[in-house]
């Protein structure tokens, strides 16, 4: 794993995984739940959960890497746009330092909607080899 | 520069502790935060901040933040 290296994937926020989430963190709020209310507040439709694309980002931690060997230390995400119901998310991650002292290497991430080209959310990780 | 003032900051931040006061003589086992997962990031803050790598080696034998701040002098006068 070095500096510059590149990792892309896409994710689509599908029913299964909005119901998913929904099943299991039970974060009922209107905004992502009831269209009529999202529309009251000037979104199109209900609002994906932002933390949904956490779990995009250990989907990449986890099974993308080259190595198994990892743990996510710190993460950070910045949301910029709203998400819906199967939009497909283009995911890109690249490698930003690496800290040998410490076994440690830091990726910043950006998601972008591949429905109108707008960036979503970025952020940035920093996981320990372990 | 102030070496330990500079360290103190980070150890602030990253240990989310705004009333911590570090010392040369300050150990891990004076800090209830500066667990294993923090000492990552601490150094991690430290590396970054101050703009130097250290190697596992280097940073092996730190007995106390003393050492810390000796270690980073050294790197920034080389």
């Amino acid at each position: 794993m070095q500096v510059g290296d590149k990792y892309q994937y896409e994710f689509e926020v599908s029913r299964e995984t909005y119901d998913g989430f929904l099943g299991i963190f039970n974060d009922r709020n209107p905004l992502h739940t009831d269209k009529s209310f999202a529309n009251s507040k000037g979104f199109k439709d209900v609002v994906m959960h932002g933390n949904i694309l956490n779990g995009f980002v250990s989907y990449f931690v986890g099974e993308l890497l080259p190595t198994k060997d990892v743990m996510i230390i710190q993460q950070e995400i910045k949301f910029h746009s709203p998400v819906f119901l199967e939009d497909t998310l283009s995911f890109s991650a690249t490698q930003s330092a690496i800290f040998e002292s410490v076994n440690a290497v830091e990726f910043k991430f950006e998601f972008i909607n591949k429905n109108d080209n707008r960036k979503v959310a970025k952020g940035k990780l920093l996981i320990g080899l372990i | 520069m102030d070496i330990l003032n500079d360290v103190n900051a980070i150890f602030r931040d990253v240990l989310e502790n705004d009333d911590l006061v570090i010392t040369p003589d300050t150990t891990s086992a004076d800090v209830e935060e500066w667990d294993s997962l923090n000492h990552i990031q601490l150094v991690v803050s430290i590396e970054k901040h101050f703009k130097l790598k250290f190697s596992a080696n280097e940073i092996r034998n730190w007995k106390n933040v003393g050492e810390m701040c000796d270690a980073i002098s050294l790197k920034l006068s080389a």
